[in-house]
């Protein structure tokens, strides 16, 4: 099987030298941090060696890990892909990649690929630390695993807005920006957006809005996915009431925004499944790559026989104003 | 080889190539020569399927390209004017990477490297970094990355810019290799020598247009309207001067400080004759020749001096 060349030789660049073990060493060593603390600050280890069985600190630790993870994710993604198609523009080794047999798809692919696979990696890595709850049981495997499905689907569709942005700028910074505000704008944005209304709808009704209305305007929102897995997990004791710092920072909603924990609550219904917040999170990263992917896929491929109107029009006032060659 | 019919291309109003045409033989290197601007990089670009052209075809071994951009660009290998490398992989895995690119098995990726190497004169630096590669070498390490899957046509756009003069004369053994070796080339440049001595043909473009094409000689045929006489005399140059003043074939007559220069209009006959009276009148002539043309003077005056300085 012929492995995309992009992917190789990127890999290869990336993971040379000293630069990735120091960062996965140090990314480790931070979550390592994180959970110690975690542990000393609610006494389970003590200067005094008294210790205590208390479980909820360790499902503390795990929400505190899970959540600085989504945010590492949601930072760095964007940094490692913005400048994947326009640095090759900057570098000029673009026009040698498509003037090879080498696929515009494979190239859009393979960036992508390489650029969350380092997160991804750094992820991976951190899964035994997270698994330090098993010791006090609350969270399933089966969590873990939804939880890793999330940060996949959420990578992969940050990946590819970043290198549709690259693709659609020529400079870098430029793409870097647009992603970082596209970010924000799902992260708070929609947030923001959906405090506005949900007022307004209680004014005018005098009751809140139910959950699929909720889910309408929150689920492109990756922390509305991730408050629901959290949320679901840990067999239905639901985010804990005491839960400080980081946790209540990114995740400010109240558990009713998620559907409760009460097994009364009505999901939206697809395909005879209950549909909750996070697979329609998940749902919509996948299908908002998909076009991120097509439309990059477009845009880089050379002799487009696609093309925008705006884009046909800029190029033809360049060509008038400095004939190129 | 390849064949060029009718191409134009628009950016709105602006036409970067208007109506060329060229067909260029199995085998043949054919020099593109034009001003900075005239439209030889956007054709090169149209040929190794980077941009689509207004109207026209290109075909490449009987493909066209854009019917089959993918069937031509496996038969051409294309090395642009301006080029990046991955600075961070050395010479070895960046010609390794185009082998992937080019699908070409692993087992075979070595050897292909190594004879690649060798004929760019590059192997004693394939575990050198690109990026601490001189210019010259990268240009060369270009060279072989566009060789990597054997293509029939090559394209290299100014392929000696901003070389010193011995990475020139390797870059034109190279190419004399290479043409050896049965390619067909099709190269730019803005230095008209470089080009003459290496290539079959050569062809000039302005404003996106072919002036002028054909082997050097035929160009200088085809340009010279008038030949340039170049008389010597032992002494006595104005006897000389005041002489070829009255012949009416003669114009254009300039005396510099040991020999004079006149345009002459007519044939071998009439050229013997003023010879032969100059020599009766007792004009001590030592030297009567025909000036070879120059292919500088023909591209200046072609290209309406538009030629920039080479680089």
């Amino acid at each position: 099987m012929q492995v995309n060349p992009v992917i190789e030789k990127e890999l290869k660049i990336k993971m040379r030298g000293w630069k990735a073990p120091t960062l996965i060493t140090v990314y480790l060593g931070f979550l390592g941090l994180i959970v110690f603390l975690n542990f000393l600050g609610s006494k389970v280890i003590s200067p005094n060696n008294v210790t205590q069985f208390n479980p909820p600190i360790a499902l503390n630790s795990y929400y505190s890990l899970a959540t600085f993870q989504l945010l590492m994710l949601a930072f760095i993604t964007p940094a490692m892909t913005g400048g994947a198609i326009s640095g090759e523009r900057e570098r000029q080794t673009l026009d040698l990649l498509l003037c090879t047999n080498l696929s515009p798809f494979s190239v859009v692919i393979g960036k992508i690929f390489v650029s969350i696979a380092h997160v991804i990696l750094l992820i991976a890595a951190s899964l035994p630390i997270l698994g330090t709850v098993f010791l006090y049981g609350g969270i399933g495997i089966t969590d873990l695993l939804v939880l890793f499905a999330f940060y996949l689907a959420t990578a992969i569709m940050l990946g590819s807005m970043g290198i549709f942005y690259s693709s659609i700028f020529k400079r870098s910074s430029v793409s870097m920006i647009m992603s970082y505000i596209t970010v924000l704008f799902l992260l708070f944005g929609t947030i923001i957006i959906y405090g506005i209304w949900s007022s307004i709808f209680s004014n005018n009704t005098g009751i809140p809005p139910g959950i699929g209305h909720t889910m309408a305007f929150m689920f492109p929102n990756p922390i509305y996915g991730f408050g629901s897995i959290l949320y679901g997990s840990s067999y239905g004791a639901g985010i804990p009431g005491g839960l400080s710092g980081i946790i209540s920072t990114v995740i400010p909603m109240s558990g009713s925004v998620y559907g409760g924990n009460t097994p009364n609550t009505t999901f939206p219904m697809f395909l005879g499944i209950q549909f909750k917040p996070w697979m329609a999170n998940i749902t919509f990263d996948l299908i908002v790559s998909f076009l991120f992917i097509f439309v990059s896929t477009i845009r880089i491929q050379p002799a487009k026989r696609f093309r925008l109107r705006i884009r046909r029009k800029k190029s033809q006032l360049e060509a008038q104003i400095i004939p190129k060659n | 080889m390849l064949v060029i019919e009718n191409l134009v291309k628009r950016y709105g109003k602006f036409k970067a190539v208007d109506g060329l045409s060229l067909e260029i033989d199995k085998g043949h290197i054919y020099g593109f020569v034009g001003p900075n601007g005239a439209g030889k990089t956007t054709t090169m670009k149209i040929i190794a399927g980077l941009l689509k052209p207004t109207q026209g075809r290109v075909i490449v071994n009987g493909t066209d390209v854009s019917v089959d951009p993918r069937g031509v660009k496996r038969k051409i290998g294309y090395m642009p004017d301006f080029f990046g490398v991955y600075d961070d992989l050395k010479v070895t895995e960046y010609m390794n990477f185009y082998c992937g690119v080019y699908h070409i098995p692993r087992p075979e990726r070595r050897k292909i490297t190594g004879q690649l190497l060798d004929l760019v004169d590059l192997s004693v630096k394939k575990d050198a970094y690109v990026d601490s590669l001189s210019r010259g070498m990268k240009q060369r390490l270009c060279l072989a990355r566009s060789l990597i899957h054997n293509p029939e046509l090559l394209i290299l756009d100014e392929p000696a810019s901003g070389l010193d003069p011995r990475a020139r004369i390797e870059m034109k053994e190279i190419l004399k290799e290479l043409k050896g070796m049965g390619k067909t080339i099709l190269i730019s440049s803005h230095i008209l020598p470089e080009l003459a001595e290496v290539c079959s043909s050569i062809g000039i473009i302005e404003h996106g247009k072919m002036v002028v094409s054909g082997t050097v000689d035929e160009i200088l045929k085809k340009t010279a309207k008038k030949k340039t006489i170049r008389i010597r005399t032992l002494d006595n140059l104005e006897s000389a001067l005041k002489y070829i003043e009255e012949q009416p074939s003669m114009s254009g007559i300039s005396i510099n400080s040991d020999f004079i220069d006149a345009d002459f209009d007519g044939n071998s006959q009439i050229l013997s004759e003023i010879l032969k009276g100059m020599v009766m009148n007792g004009i001590p002539v030592t030297s009567f020749s025909e000036l070879e043309g120059s292919l500088e003077s023909v591209f200046m005056h072609l290209t309406e001096g538009g030629i920039q300085d080479a680089s």
